[in-house]
């Protein structure tokens, strides 16, 4: 028996080492979410538990799982003897703080973000707003950094696309790209909402169809991971 | 008349078979009757075909081709309308010539022709690539001809976006093919959805005509015969709103009388 790599752990209060049962990879000693109880009795707990857990006591290589852990260059170094101790051997750290990151690299050790996003990727240039004038034509591609407002229409077969915002001062018969680079609450919004295709970060949506609205801008978003498309909110900054 | 009055008018459609050449054939006689000095220029060279709407495919000589390796003079490789002697067209030459052909060449031939006409008529090719280019080189405004379908709008739309970037202007509109019948069920796009789109002043609208096809067939452009049928109606107002005439353009979807389009025309009213 045993707990499979593939499932989602989160341990609530203690630690927990996974074996790799496939004997390829690498062990997973998983941190609990909350940052308060002592280390080194943790890992202690959690390599004795993994003992009884599987077929006798586990060697080899172990994948850090440290959340949001700070942890120095001594914790790091104190850990990584720990481990050595029990025949296991710290190879990498997945850590979503800096500061681990840091140490990591002092200690010579792998690390990664948490599914490989570096925390500089969802950048949230609101205040950042690009203006732009005249109609994206079939085929034009507007391309932005920061939020844009595009004083125009976007037609059928052009695109328009932004690290931040979306918003079109006309018609948005193409295709509109909001947060292209991760952020999920970047917003799409026109005087007439009637695009293609819709796309708020990964998400992807078709466009309304049938016949929108007279007089009402409209608002996509994305609300419990799909797309929304509401009355438009007369605020700027866009935030909520 | 100087040089400098000289208009220069490319006729671009992006897609193909929208009838480009055949507004370039009927436009240049029209003109030409109405007194204008013109020239045709077919910059299509791969696939020429403007001499044969003209119906001079048999005097041709000398093409554009010599002019620019200068083997002969432009009065040389102009050929002369038969009944029509304000017009002339200067034919492509082979198909290999798009290979060594520059912009730059299209504007000497075109700056050539400009000393002794009124109108330069370009017929561009389709698409938008090398050939296109060159012969958009050449020209100061554009004619877009599109048809009341999705594809060919598109493809217009991506035409205009290029003319725009060249600084072409002014660029106007004409709707080809035309079937008000179609447009007033609604299942056809309607002349406001094209001009929503292209957002183009609409320069002419013609409807679709069998006698087009005969026309094309013997060699006798529409106008050169009379103003019978429609759609040689359409050319001749085109020709006559190029020169500066106030002329309407009517809606022939609106302009449908009777219980089912009067019904239509209900239902495209919207009512919120």
């Amino acid at each position: 028996m045993g707990i499979g790599p593939e499932m989602e752990l989160e341990p609530a209060q203690g630690a927990l080492l996974v074996a790799d049962e496939s004997g390829r990879g690498s062990h997973r000693l998983v941190l609990p979410a909350s940052c308060q109880a002592p280390l080194p009795a943790l890992v202690q707990q959690a390599i004795d538990s993994g003992a009884l857990l599987g077929n006798g006591p586990i060697e080899g290589q172990v994948l850090l799982e440290a959340g949001a852990w700070r942890l120095g260059l001594s914790q790091l170094g104190e850990l990584q003897r720990t481990l050595a101790g029990r025949g296991l051997e710290l190879v990498m750290i997945c850590s979503s703080q800096p500061h681990t990151h840091v140490a990591a690299a002092g200690l010579g050790i792998l690390s990664q973000w948490p599914n490989s996003a570096a925390p500089t990727s969802p950048a949230k240039p609101d205040s950042d707003l690009q203006v732009h004038q005249g109609t994206l034509r079939s085929g034009d591609h507007l391309e932005t950094s920061a939020s844009v407002l595009l004083l125009g229409d976007v037609n059928p077969g052009a695109r328009i696309s932004a690290a931040g915002h979306v918003l079109v001062w006309g018609r948005l018969r193409g295709m509109a790209h909001a947060g292209c680079q991760g952020d999920n609450t970047a917003r799409i919004v026109a005087l007439q909402l009637r695009p293609l295709q819709l796309r708020i970060a990964g998400a992807v949506a078709r466009g309304p169809e049938g016949a929108p609205p007279a007089g009402f801008a409209e608002e996509a978003r994305i609300v419990a991971g799909a797309i929304q498309i509401d009355p438009a909110q007369p605020i700027w900054p866009l935030s909520g | 008349m100087a040089a400098t009055s000289t208009r220069y008018i490319l006729i671009c459609s992006g897609k193909g078979g929208v009838g480009k050449t055949t507004l370039t054939a009927n436009l240049g006689i029209a003109l030409a009757k109405q007194g204008a000095r013109t020239a045709v220029l077919d910059a299509d060279f791969g696939l020429r075909n403007l001499d044969l709407l003209l119906g001079l495919e048999n005097r041709i000589v000398y093409t554009a081709q010599e002019v620019l390796a200068e083997t002969c003079r432009l009065e040389q490789a102009l050929v002369k309308h038969k009944q029509e002697p304000n017009l002339a067209l200067l034919p492509a030459g082979n198909p290999r010539m798009l290979e060594w052909l520059q912009p730059d060449d299209m504007r000497k031939i075109a700056a050539m022709l400009g000393e002794q006409f009124d109108y330069v008529l370009i017929d561009a090719p389709a698409g938008i690539e090398g050939g296109f280019k060159n012969a958009m080189a050449a020209a100061r405004e554009a004619i877009v001809v599109t048809t009341p379908e999705v594809s060919a709008v598109r493809d217009a739309d991506r035409v205009i976006g290029l003319l725009n970037s060249e600084g072409v202007k002014p660029i106007q509109l004409v709707l080809n093919r035309v079937r008000p019948k179609m447009m007033a069920n609604q299942e056809m796009l309607g002349v406001s959805d094209v001009t929503d789109i292209l957002a183009l002043p609409l320069l002419g609208l013609v409807l679709e005509d069998e006698q087009v096809i005969v026309s094309t067939n013997r060699g006798e452009p529409l106008t050169l015969t009379g103003n019978s049928s429609p759609a040689g109606r359409a050319y001749t107002n085109v020709a006559r709103r190029l020169q500066g005439e106030e002329i309407p353009v009517i809606d022939p979807s609106k302009e449908r009388q009777g219980l089912r389009a009067k019904l239509g025309r209900l239902m495209q009213t919207k009512i919120f």
